[in-house]
């Protein structure tokens, strides 16, 4: 993968690839977060580099002239001792001596009488830019014929007799270039560093996100089985950072494709229910308006035309509560609930019709048991429950209602009928919507009621377990749900 | 019986009007929440069917506060397509007597009008209820038919006494299951049958005039009429 093709990745691959590329639009102006970084880390190592240096530059300096400041006033002092013991004659001859044997240390002297005339000195004559201020200063002067900078200190002398004294300050220029070069160098090898490894690592987060958008383009286009390559393939906590967000993808994109495989089978399963009912009634109304039977046909094929709405409606009743249910807004509604109470309730309810079948309803719970739930909702699992327990019990068989408290707080409710049960591998199937065992078939019903029941436990932070009876089944609607 | 109808869909509004003026009471119709809100609070009417979802800028909530607000107690009833249990706590708690979510039968919408109706006529303490030849007394949970004690479960006192109430009057099922039992949700299973047809046993056998009816496509009615 070349290096320009990772620079603008999302345009080229869209030419080349099919229509699901343009709904991924990229940002209108790739902005390179890590070219960011990188510019953003140099920056701040040069920041650091010239906090380092500048106080050494001026501590260096402070140094210097400090050194020259004590030089000269050592030799201001040794000159005018010779002067006050040797007259001026032989000062001035000391000092031509000085300024012959010594040339090349920088030292400027220059000794004139009263009417700064030169008498002895290096320089010839009396700086123009030289103020009588007191203390040390930096001047431009002439040496050798050349302008030079300077730092001088004049020393008055009996007799009106002058003395100046000074430096040639150019002497460190050199020093204090390797200084500066050495800095530039080190900023310009920081910036270069800082390129070249921001560059390195744009490349491979490009590489990394090109690999997510592909498989995210994958996965617009339909493919929804595709995942992201993990180079940590063991899963376990070895990854690195983009690993983890890989993980994250994955997980999220497991959880899409479980939804959107429910949502497919959902659509599936009430286009099959709907369809049904909603066949019978298109071919009652047209064989209806075709034949133009007698009046009273006519009303009997409208009544069972108006049943069969009713039954849609019914599906899409039942549809609509479990989507309310789903939400979990209604949590937010839960109050206190005497689920025995419900529970006694809704088997009187159903009573005469398990009598109607010859079944025996018993029940074994507590006399109050408070559990913080929705009250309609519970009634309406627990009935569903009952309800179906009496379709499938046995003729003259029994039904056991029970309700427990089991140690964490749990609350279990318990339908246990004797009738033909459910076969292992269908248990979990049964509460999936529209689900309608081989066993159900022929009994009235639209395959939503246990799938009903599960919504609600789900909702009380709980769950329905299904287990057998010998024979029979035990349905068991958990709730989570002791009141604080 | 004069009832005002608030509902903005034209084949809904027709089809309500048709059956309330063949059940024999007298309909205004206003297509919109302006025009509801004009007739709700001008005119003087023994109920009002009102939709919630309407044009004209406000809303069937909206008109039932205001009437309300200006101390009007004529009983309304809510026919939405909003069907949510919070939506119909809203209704209720906005100062609605009865709330029935469309698509609805119009045996449901009738018998449930009739009922509001009765309501805000006569008085629901009445201790002593009686029809043709059966008595009830609420009070000390007695019923006789012809002279002779009715034995009745405690659920089948309340079932009867919510039929006694509502007599001559047809009573559904879900209304049956909403007062009776206190239940807001469909069974499937006819059980609501068989509670009443338990009940008829226990009152109509051995009599020459049945008194519990089943009414077709609608539910039941405890008249003495023939």
């Amino acid at each position: 993968m070349s290096g320009e093709r990772l620079a603008v990745p999302l345009p080229q691959a869209a030419a080349g690839h099919a229509a699901g590329w343009w709904r991924l639009k990229p940002l209108p102006r790739p902005r390179f977060s890590a070219l960011n970084l990188a510019f953003g880390f140099t920056a701040i190592s040069i920041v650091v580099l010239a906090t380092f240096a500048a106080p050494l530059w001026f501590a260096w300096h402070e140094a210097l002239d400090q050194g020259r400041g004590e030089f000269l006033r050592e030799e201001a002092v040794w000159l005018s001792d010779t002067f006050h013991k040797r007259g001026p004659e032989v000062l001035a001859a000391i000092i031509d001596r000085r300024v012959i044997s010594e040339p090349a240390t920088g030292k400027i002297v220059l000794f004139t009488d009263a009417a700064r005339r030169r008498l002895a000195g290096n320089l010839y004559d009396w700086p123009a830019e030289f103020t009588d201020a007191p203390g040390p200063q930096l001047l431009t002067g002439e040496l050798n014929g050349r302008p030079t900078r300077m730092v001088m200190v004049r020393v008055p002398l009996a007799d009106g007799y002058q003395l100046l004294v000074g430096r040639v300050t150019g002497r460190f220029q050199r020093l204090e270039n390797y200084f500066i070069w050495g800095l530039a160098g080190c900023t310009g090898i920081v910036l270069l560093l800082g390129l070249f490894s921001g560059l390195l690592i744009r490349r491979a987060f490009m590489a990394e996100v090109h690999n997510i958008s592909q498989t995210a383009s994958a996965i617009v286009e339909g493919n929804l089985t595709r995942r992201l390559p993990l180079r940590d393939a063991g899963g376990k906590g070895g990854g690195d950072e983009l690993d983890m967000l890989a993980h994250t993808v994955n997980r999220m994109l497991d959880q899409i494709e479980q939804l959107i495989h429910g949502v497919r089978d959902v659509a599936n399963a009430i286009a099959h229910d709907l369809r049904t009912p909603l066949t019978e009634l298109r071919s009652r109304l047209e064989g209806l308006s075709l034949s133009r039977p007698p009046a009273e046909v006519t009303f009997a094929e409208v009544e069972s035309a108006v049943a069969d709405v009713d039954r849609v409606i019914g599906i899409f009743n039942a549809l609509l509560r479990l989507a309310e249910i789903d939400t979990g807004a209604r949590r937010s509604g839960f109050v206190e609930v005497d689920i025995a109470k419900v529970l006694g309730d809704t088997a009187e309810f159903y009573q005469p019709v398990a009598e109607l079948k010859g079944v025996a309803l018993s029940c074994d719970m507590p006399a109050t048991l408070v559990v913080s739930g929705d009250p309609l909702l519970l009634t309406q699992a627990v009935g569903n429950l009952i309800d179906n327990a009496i379709k499938f019990a046995r003729e003259r068989g029994a039904i056991a209602l029970a309700a427990e408290v089991r140690d964490g707080g749990v609350v279990v409710l318990t339908v246990a009928d004797d009738g033909p049960g459910i076969a292992d591998a269908e248990k979990p199937k049964v509460s999936e919507r529209f689900y309608r065992g081989d066993t159900s078939r022929g009994t009235p019903g639209v395959g939503l009621g246990l799938s009903l029941v599960a919504a609600v436990a789900k909702l009380h932070r709980g769950g329905l377990e299904l287990h057998d009876n010998h024979p029979g089944l035990r349905a068991s609607l958990v709730l989570f749900s002791i009141p604080a | 019986m004069k009832v005002l109808l608030v509902e903005d869909n034209e084949l809904v509004a027709n089809f309500v009007r048709k059956g309330m003026e063949e059940a024999g009471h007298a309909i205004d119709h206003a297509a919109d929440g302006r025009d509801g809100m004009a007739r709700a609070t001008g005119g003087t009417y023994d109920a009002i069917i009102m939709d919630r979802m309407l044009p004209g800028g406000i809303d069937g909530l909206g008109i039932l506060a205001a009437l309300r607000g200006s101390g009007s107690k004529t009983p309304v009833l809510i026919l939405s397509a909003l069907s949510d249990v919070d939506e119909r706590i809203r209704g209720l708690k906005c100062g609605a007597d009865d709330y029935l979510v469309k698509p609805f039968a119009f045996g449901e919408l009738l018998a449930r009008l009739d009922a509001l109706l009765r309501r805000s006529q006569e008085s629901q303490v009445a201790t002593t209820l009686a029809i043709a030849d059966l008595r009830m007394d609420v009070l000390s949970r007695k019923v006789t038919r012809a002279g002779r004690a009715v034995n009745l479960q405690p659920r089948e006192f309340k079932l009867l006494e919510y039929l006694l109430r509502h007599a001559n009057q047809v009573v559904t099922r879900t209304m049956l299951l909403e007062n009776v039992w206190n239940f807001h949700f469909d069974p499937q299973t006819n059980v609501i049958d068989v509670h009443v047809s338990k009940l008829r046993q226990k009152l109509d056998a051995g009599t020459e005039r049945p008194l519990l009816r089943t009414i077709r496509n609608a539910g039941y009615m405890l008249t003495a009429e023939d």
